[in-house]
């Protein structure tokens, strides 16, 4: 813009006079206004992501009333992200649930009704229905963000007590494909390295992760490593342009679900350019082609010779090309520490197990794992999905300590530990996740108890899933602090404590557990989960006549609920039930984690050894207590995951695979969903935060500006987004985001029509069940020119 | 009546109608335009606006968001011209208010040409200049992503030669001080611009 000497002036002077308003007020006043002066500060984990930012939440008057990032926390080192400092708004809100509430039938309103009676309630109509279609008619689908007390205290009366496993959770739809990759590649559930290496890395490959927007601590971590290095390299694969490819030396755009193709194609290069690391092959790797046949390197070499980085820029299209593909494998191989980081973009895919171990099979071809900076790292979504539900039990087919259901002596072990009789425990896994709903339609599951999560807003092609909870026959108990879309369609709705209002430990991304201490009181009436349970268990096993249900809440029987019970909890699972396995936890008592200013990572086998932290590498000697006390050899790394007999890591032989649908002439897009960084999953939280909701009011679609031409639609006109299952009607943004042929949509609306899960598809990963989110094929239609929306919160 | 009453009665009323004269007449001449308040997209100058105006509201109709409200009889002279309060609703630039404008006072411009002011960050108060939290409200909403709104180390930066003043950033900003403070406004630069004849 020109503009002459005296404008300039003129605007200069304008600017700073306005720039310095602020300038009269004392300094340190204003600091304080903004610090909020409460009376106590207490430590805990924040109630949002995956990350595990430590933070402090400030008191007053016994009220909530700030939160701030604790400095000497090595996950967040004092930082928070918005929604963290805005959660403890949640608190004292009028919206809370404040009473049990009940209707008989699901026609009609829900009155309000005592605890006494509200769990007499439950206890009969789950009785009733084991005692007239047994036991696999019970379900449990909880969540990544209760604490692990409350998953491990679910499951234990649900198997020990009602002898079911169905026992499921939402990190089905986050962690399970993540979950496979390890175990399939490592032999061990959970990473190896942790945020630590983050400093060190001198490569950055960041596949299927918008860490900006999701992990937004992490990011400034990543970023704050690039700063200070000029040398560091970071990768960004994904088919859109996010606010991470923002700091990306190089961007690779892609079309949805050819990244298998890309990934084969790097260990073409890697091998091409002998980039591999032939010592650490030889000493620690199998080839394998199916879990029981095992091939030789030779037959891996040939088998990815296939994938010529001409052959994969081909399939993938978008910005690839040959070069680009060599470049990534290069600077992935030759780099000094080279950390890969993925999220949703990989696990929920229709193979995201293969996906998963296709980026670990980089990390063993290249050997850059177990070094300083060098891990392939999945960063989890939800704050307690490792520690509580991977780790604690809470999906169908595991047990709490990584064991498996289907193994007899792990039953024997868990059964043993609660001193219930063999056999409790059925050998047979429940429903998954999608079949358990699939059950709940097809009316095999008679009572139902959902807990902390929000699945009719969650679950893929949602419309279909919905009806079976809406069933006049199912029976649904909802547990929640906020009405949901869940609530809306339950029998029973039970008020529960929030965070910082009960006592209990979240388990984050790099297995590191902290413990969140109650700070202050839940509204009158709402109640801990802990406690929940405990009195249900007491009448069910009243109902059912059945002395082994009480057996299973009888050591924590009359303790107050908001330290003792918790506390008893996490000590019968650490103690008892990690000891021996991989993620020992015995070191990480109350006392212990009280003390850290962050927390433990396991294995953590003693309280002298947890205090040091916890282990920062899994698998090596010197730096992992089970390393040394499991050695076979004396190789200075130890694989003693459970899940491999030879004790070394799996090179895994994957083709590419295409998602369960692609465009087509009458759905020619490609739709992908992801989460913005004000909100949090269904909004019931971040959406009764004004400052949050301010900043995103509803959801929108984005897309691509040469689509946008091609299709006459502005910014900001309203779009038509209809795949198969569903349509929505959501207003544009065009942006140079995704790739050209592919729309993006925000998953937190609640409203109707802008709730995206109406259209994606529910097709899963057949090794780890883990529903496509990320891929469907939807068609894009303008309807009408910009309209004022409002937000809508049930 | 005699003479000298009423003489004296129109004294005394005309003497309590000018009483209160320098604070009403000040406010019925003065403009509304002020931090956050702000005349839609392509408007001429203050200088000439409230004559060039003739009141119609089809500015006001037209707004899909509700963007623009009508001044009321409280504004004096500038009763019936359009305003934007950018923190309550920004304008979303849509720019069929300057299509339907009759008089030429909102003037025929496009998206990126729009002055509606400028949005100045007051660092005392964001977030990310305080190193408090890590904040990128406004970076997100801005509709000049990286032009008008850039982050430097994670701290927002605005640039005047794409900042258009709509007020998105400034109704999303998430600070809210104890006096209703935003960490970043719309100061109204250039509506005050002297008009060369």
């Amino acid at each position: 813009m020109a503009q002459s000497r005296r404008e300039f002036l003129k605007r200069t002077a304008a600017l700073s006079a306005a720039s310095y308003i602020g300038m009269n007020l004392p300094y340190r006043k204003q600091n304080a206004a903004l610090a909020a002066d409460a009376d106590s500060w207490h430590r805990g984990s924040c109630r949002l992501c995956g990350t595990g930012c430590r933070v402090e939440l400030g008191v007053k008057n016994g009220k909530a009333v700030a939160l701030r990032g604790v400095k000497d926390a090595r996950t967040n080192f004092g930082y928070l992200c918005m929604k963290g400092m805005h959660f403890w708004k949640c608190m004292g809100h009028p919206d809370r649930l404040r009473t049990p509430l009940y209707r008989e039938s699901k026609k009609d309103k829900f009155r309000e009704i005592s605890w006494e009676k509200a769990l007499d309630i439950a206890a009969e109509k789950f009785a009733d229905s084991v005692k007239k279609y047994g036991n696999d008619s019970v379900a449990y689908y909880g969540s990544g963000q209760a604490l692990t007390e409350e998953t491990y205290l679910f499951q234990k009366v649900f198997r020990g007590g009602l002898q079911t496993n169905n026992v499921e959770g939402n990190p089905r739809l986050c962690m399970a494909s993540a979950v496979g990759g390890y175990l399939t590649s490592f032999g061990a559930d959970e990473p190896i390295g942790g945020y630590a290496d983050i400093e060190k890395a001198h490569c950055f490959f960041i596949i299927g992760s918008n860490t900006a927007e999701a992990h937004p601590v992490l990011f400034r971590r990543i970023m704050r490593r690039k700063l200070d290095n000029k040398d560091v390299k970071i990768i960004n694969a994904d088919p859109r342009i996010s606010q991470t490819s923002r700091i990306a030396d190089l961007h690779l755009q892609f079309d949805p679900g050819t990244d298998l193709a890309l990934l084969n194609a790097m260990a073409n290069v890697i091998i091409e350019e002998k980039l591999y690391d032939e010592k650490f092959l030889e000493s620690y790797v199998t080839c394998k082609k199916g879990k029981k046949e095992t091939v030789s390197f030779e037959e891996f070499k040939k088998f990815v010779a296939d994938y010529t980085p001409e052959k994969a820029a081909a399939i993938c299209r978008g910005n690839m090309t040959p070069d680009k593909i060599r470049q990534t494998a290069r600077w992935f191989a030759g780099s000094k520490g080279t950390l890969s980081l993925w999220t949703m973009g990989i696990n929920q895919r229709k193979r995201g197990v293969w996906a998963n171990n296709l980026i670990h099979n980089l990390h063993i071809l290249t050997g850059q794992l177990l070094t300083p900076g060098a891990d392939s790292l999945s960063l989890t979504g939800q704050p307690n999905a490792c520690g509580g539900v991977r780790e604690g039990g809470g999906l169908c087919h595991i047990l709490p300590g990584h064991r498996l259901v289907a193994k007899e002596k792990l039953r024997n072990q868990v059964e043993d530990a609660w001193g219930i009789p063999h056999g409790r425990i059925p050998p047979k896994p429940g429903y998954h996740t999608m079949a358990l709903f699939s059950a709940v339609n097809e009316g095999k599951i008679k009572a139902l108890w959902v807990n902390c999560t929000s699945p009719m807003q969650s679950l893929p092609n949602v419309d279909l899933y919905s009806k079976g909870m809406r069933r006049e026959d199912v029976f649904m108990i909802c547990s929640d602090i906020f009405p949901t879309l869940t609530t809306e369609a339950a029998n029973l709705v039970l008020p529960a404590a929030f965070h910082f209002e009960k006592t209990g430990v979240y388990g984050c991304t790099e297995r590191r557990s902290q413990l969140t201490l109650k700070a202050v009181n839940a509204p009158d009436g709402a109640m801990p989960e802990v406690w929940i349970v405990r009195e249900w268990a007491k009448k069910l096993a009243e109902k059912m006549d059945d002395p082994v249900i009480s057996k299973c809440v009888e050591p924590f029987e009359g303790l107050e609920p908001d330290f003792a019970l918790p506390k008893a909890i996490w000590d019968e699972y650490s103690q008892k039930l990690t000891s021996g396995r991989d993620n020992d936890l015995r070191g990480a008592t109350y006392t212990v984690l009280q003390k850290m200013p962050d927390g433990v990572q396991w294995p953590a086998p003693t309280e002298a050894y947890a205090l040091t932290g916890g282990t920062v590498k899994k698998f090596v000697r010197g730096m992992d207590p089970l390393a040394d006390t499991h050695a076979k050899d004396d190789k200075p790394y130890q694989f003693y995951g459970h899940a491999h007999d030879d004790g070394k890591l799996w090179l895994w032989l994957r083709e590419q695979a295409d998602p369960e649908e692609i465009p087509d002439k009458d759905y020619p897009f490609y739709l992908s969903t992801g989460r913005i960084v004000d909100h949090w999953h269904t909004m019931s939280m971040t959406g009764r935060i004004p400052e949050l909701l301010r900043a995103n009011p509803y959801a929108f679609v984005e897309v691509n500006p040469r689509d946008a031409a091609k299709l006459g639609i502005k910014p900001g006109d309203m779009v038509e987004v209809e795949s198969r299952r569903g349509k929505n009607f959501l207003p544009a943004k065009v942006y140079e985001g995704p790739t050209e042929g592919m729309v993006f949509v925000y998953w937190h609306d609640q409203h109707p029509d802008r709730l995206i899960n109406m259209v994606t598809k529910d097709g899963y990963d057949p090794g780890s069940k883990e529903p496509e989110f990320k891929i469907c094929a939807c068609r894009v239609k303008r309807i009408s020119g910009p309209k004022p929306l409002k937000p809508y919160i049930v | 009546m005699k003479r000298r009453v009423f003489l004296k009665a129109v004294a005394g009323l005309s003497g309590l109608l000018f009483l209160p004269c320098p604070a009403k007449a000040g406010k019925f001449f003065s403009s509304p335009l002020a931090r956050n308040r702000l005349r839609p997209p392509g408007a001429v100058s203050e200088e000439i606006f409230a004559g060039k105006c003739i009141r119609c509201g089809r500015c006001v109709e037209v707004c899909p968001y509700k963007s623009i409200i009508p001044l009321d009889i409280r504004s004096g002279v500038y009763a019936g011209t359009p305003l934007v309060l950018a923190e309550k609703v920004p304008c979303y630039l849509c720019m069929k208010c300057v299509k339907v404008c009759p008089t030429g006072t909102l003037q025929k411009i496009g998206q990126e040409e729009t002055r509606m002011g400028l949005a100045v960050i007051n660092r005392h108060l964001c977030y990310n200049w305080q190193e408090m939290t890590l904040c990128r409200t406004c970076y997100d909403v801005c509709p000049f992503k990286e032009k008008a709104i850039s982050l430097h180390e994670l701290k927002p930066l605005i640039h005047d030669d794409y900042c258009t003043g709509c007020g998105i950033c400034t109704h999303a900003c998430p600070v809210t001080a104890d006096d209703g403070q935003k960490a970043v406004n719309i100061e109204s630069l250039y509506a005050n611009e002297t008009v060369r004849w």
